[in-house]
C-alpha cells in the first residue's frame, strides 16, 4: 500500500504537470488553457498522496502490531 | 521508553499556562486584531487603501511589502526544514534540541507566507480557485504557489507529525488533561524497537524527499523574479541561488533567536547544548559570506556597462531614493558577519551575540526582500514612463503586524499543546567541546 501511494502520487504529479496542464509550447493563445481543468490541484493532490504514504507506512504497521 | 509518575507536570511547560505566557498571548492577540482591522479596511476600500499602485501610468508598484513578506516567510521556512532534515539525515545529536522548533517554524512560516499572498489579492477567493484550476506549469508562479505553499506545506506537516509521534507516546503514558490528544497523536506508537527503527527509516526517507522538493520550490520563487526579461534588476541567473542562500540566513537567524528564548524560558540548557548555537552561528556565517559575494557580483555586473534603465535603477539603489535601505540592509548583514567572524576566530561563541546577530540579519533580509521586489517596478521601466514611488500605508503596516503576531501566537500555542523541544534523552554532555561557548 505504501509503495502504491507513492506510485499513485508520482503518476498524478507527472500526468498533471506534463499531460493535463497547459502544454509546453510558444503559442500564447493555444497554449494558455489547461487541457484538463484543475490539473494544478491534481498535481498538489499527487504531492499529498505521495507524502501521506509516510503516515500510512508508520501508523498502519504500528497498529497492526 | 521513559516512565512518568502520575500527576507530574508535563515536560517543557506543556499544558501549564503561566502569567507570562498569558501576557504574551494577549499582546499577540492585540496584534492579530490590528491586522484584521487593516485587512477589513483593505477589503472594504479595495487595494487603493494600500500604497500599491499600477506600474507606469500610476508610477507605483503592484507588489509591495506583502510580496516581500511572502519571499521572506518562505525563506524562513526553508532554513527550518533544511536544518531539521540535516539533523535527521546526519543524526547530529547535539542539534536535536532545535529540530522540532525548526519544523514548527517551517510550518508556521509557510502558513504566514500563504496568508501574505492572500492579503495581497484584491479578490482572494477568485485568485486561489483560479490558481488551482488554470495555473500553467511553465510559470514559476505554479512552482511557488502550488508547490511551495501547498505541496511543501503538506510535506512539512507530515514530517512534523512523523517525527513527533515518539514524544506523543511518552506524553500519552502520563495522566493529564491532554492525554487523549497525545494518544490520538501517537496513533499506536509505543516505542518498541521495531517502531523506533521504522520511525528512523521513515524520517530518513522523508528528509531525503523533502530536501530536493524545497530546493526546487525556493529556486522557483527566485525564478518568479529572475525570469522576467523585461524587468531590469530582476532578470538574472543569480536570483534563484541568492534566494536560497538569503533564505538560509534569515531562517537560521530566526532559529537562533527562538532557540535562545525557549532554552531560557523552558530551562532546557541540557537539551539545547551550547554546541548547537556554535553550529548554527557557523552555518549562518558561511551563508552570509556567500550571499554578500552574490551582492558584490551583482552590483559589479550591473554598474560595469549598464543599459540606461539599469543605470537609473542602480543609481536609485546605491545613491538615490533607495540608498538608505540598500546600505542599511547591507550593513545589517555585514556587521553580524563581522561579529560571527570574530567569534569564529576566537572560538568563543556568545549566545547573546548570536541572538543579536539573528535579529539583525533578519532586519537586513527583510530590507533585501523589499529591495528585490520594489525598486525594479518603480525604477525599472522599459517603456517611457517616469520613475515611481512606493510607501506602505498604515493598512499594510497593520496587516504585517497582524501576520507576525499570528506567527508568534501559533508557536506559543503549539508549545502549550506539545513539547517544542524533543523529549529524547539528553545527549552525552561529557563529549569534548573544541570551542568555548559562553551564555553572556
Amino acid at each position: 500500500m505504501t509503495i502504491s501511494m507513492i506510485v499513485i502520487g508520482l503518476i498524478l504529479m507527472v500526468a498533471s504537470y506534463f499531460f493535463w496542464a497547459a502544454p509546453w509550447c510558444a503559442n500564447a493563445v493555444e497554449c494558455s488553457n489547461p487541457r484538463l481543468e484543475w490539473s494544478p490541484a491534481i498535481f498538489v493532490l499527487g504531492v499529498i498522496v505521495a507524502f501521506s504514504s509516510a503516515i500510512y507506512y508508520e501508523v498502519a504497521q504500528d497498529n497492526e502490531e | 521508553m521513559a516512565t512518568h509518575e502520575a500527576n507530574k507536570p508535563l515536560p517543557m511547560g506543556v499544558g501549564s499556562i503561566s502569567p507570562r505566557w498569558f501576557a504574551f498571548m494577549a499582546i499577540a492577540m492585540l496584534g492579530i486584531v490590528l491586522g484584521l482591522i487593516g485587512y477589513v479596511v483593505e477589503q472594504q476600500q479595495g487595494m487603493v487603501a494600500t500604497g500599491m499602485r499600477d506600474l507606469g501610468t500610476m508610477q507605483g508598484a503592484t507588489w509591495g511589502v506583502y510580496i516581500s513578506l511572502v519571499v521572506y516567510f518562505v525563506g524562513v521556512s526553508f532554513a527550518g526544514i533544511t536544518i531539521a532534515a540535516l539533523i535527521r539525515l546526519y543524526n547530529i545529536d547535539y542539534l536535536k534540541g532545535v529540530a522540532r522548533m525548526a519544523e514548527v517554524m517551517t510550518v508556521v512560516a509557510l502558513l504566514l507566507g500563504a496568508a501574505a499572498i492572500v492579503v495581497d489579492l484584491g479578490q482572494p477567493l477568485r485568485g486561489i480557485v483560479n490558481l488551482f484550476r488554470y495555473a500553467r506549469p511553465q510559470s514559476p508562479f505554479f512552482g511557488t504557489f502550488a508547490l511551495v505553499i501547498s505541496g511543501y506545506l503538506y510535506a512539512s506537516l507530515v514530517y512534523l507529525y512523523v517525527t513527533s509521534r515518539p514524544d506523543a507516546a511518552i506524553l500519552a503514558a502520563q495522566p493529564s488533561r491532554l492525554r487523549g490528544i497525545f494518544r490520538f497523536w501517537a496513533a499506536g506508537y509505543v516505542d518498541t524497537p521495531e517502531q523506533r527503527e521504522r520511525d528512523r527509516r521513515t524520517t530518513f526517507w522523508l528528509a531525503l524527499a523533502v530536501l530536493p522538493l524545497l530546493v526546487v520550490a525556493h529556486s522557483s520563487l527566485g525564478f518568479v523574479f529572475g525570469l522576467q526579461v523585461g524587468r531590469p534588476g530582476w532578470f538574472g541567473t543569480l536570483q534563484a541561488p541568492a534566494f536560497v542562500v538569503l533564505a538560509g540566513v534569515s531562517g537560521i537567524g530566526h532559529l537562533l533567536v527562538m532557540a535562545a528564548i525557549l532554552r531560557k524560558s523552558l530551562k532546557a540548557e541540557k537539551r539545547i547544548e551550547n554546541r548547537a548555537f556554535a553550529w548554527l552561528g557557523r552555518f549562518m556565517m558561511i551563508l552570509l559570506i556567500v550571499y554578500l559575494y552574490f551582492i558584490v557580483v551583482e552590483i559589479l555586473t550591473t554598474i560595469y556597462q549598464p543599459s540606461v534603465v539599469e543605470q537609473i535603477l542602480s543609481e536609485a539603489l546605491l545613491t538615490g531614493s533607495y540608498a538608505w535601505l540598500f546600505w542599511g540592509s547591507t550593513a545589517a548583514l555585514v556587521i553580524p558577519l563581522l561579529a560571527l567572524g570574530w567569534m569564529a576566530v576566537t572560538r568563543n561563541w556568545r549566545i547573546s551575540w548570536l541572538v543579536v546577530a539573528g535579529i539583525v540579519v533578519n532586519v537586513g533580509a527583510l530590507g533585501k526582500r523589499l529591495l528585490i521586489v520594489v525598486p525594479s517596478q518603480t525604477h525599472g521601466q522599459l517603456l517611457p514612463y517616469g520613475t515611481g514611488t512606493y510607501f506602505p500605508t498604515w493598512v499594510e503596516i497593520a496587516v504585517i503586524i497582524g501576520l507576525f503576531s499570528l506567527g508568534a501566537a501559533l508557536v506559543a500555542l503549539f508549545m502549550k499543546v506539545f513539547p517544542i523541544i524533543e523529549l529524547d534523552e539528553a545527549p552525552d554532555m561529557d563529549a569534548p567541546q573544541i570551542e568555548e561557548v559562553t551564555e553572556s
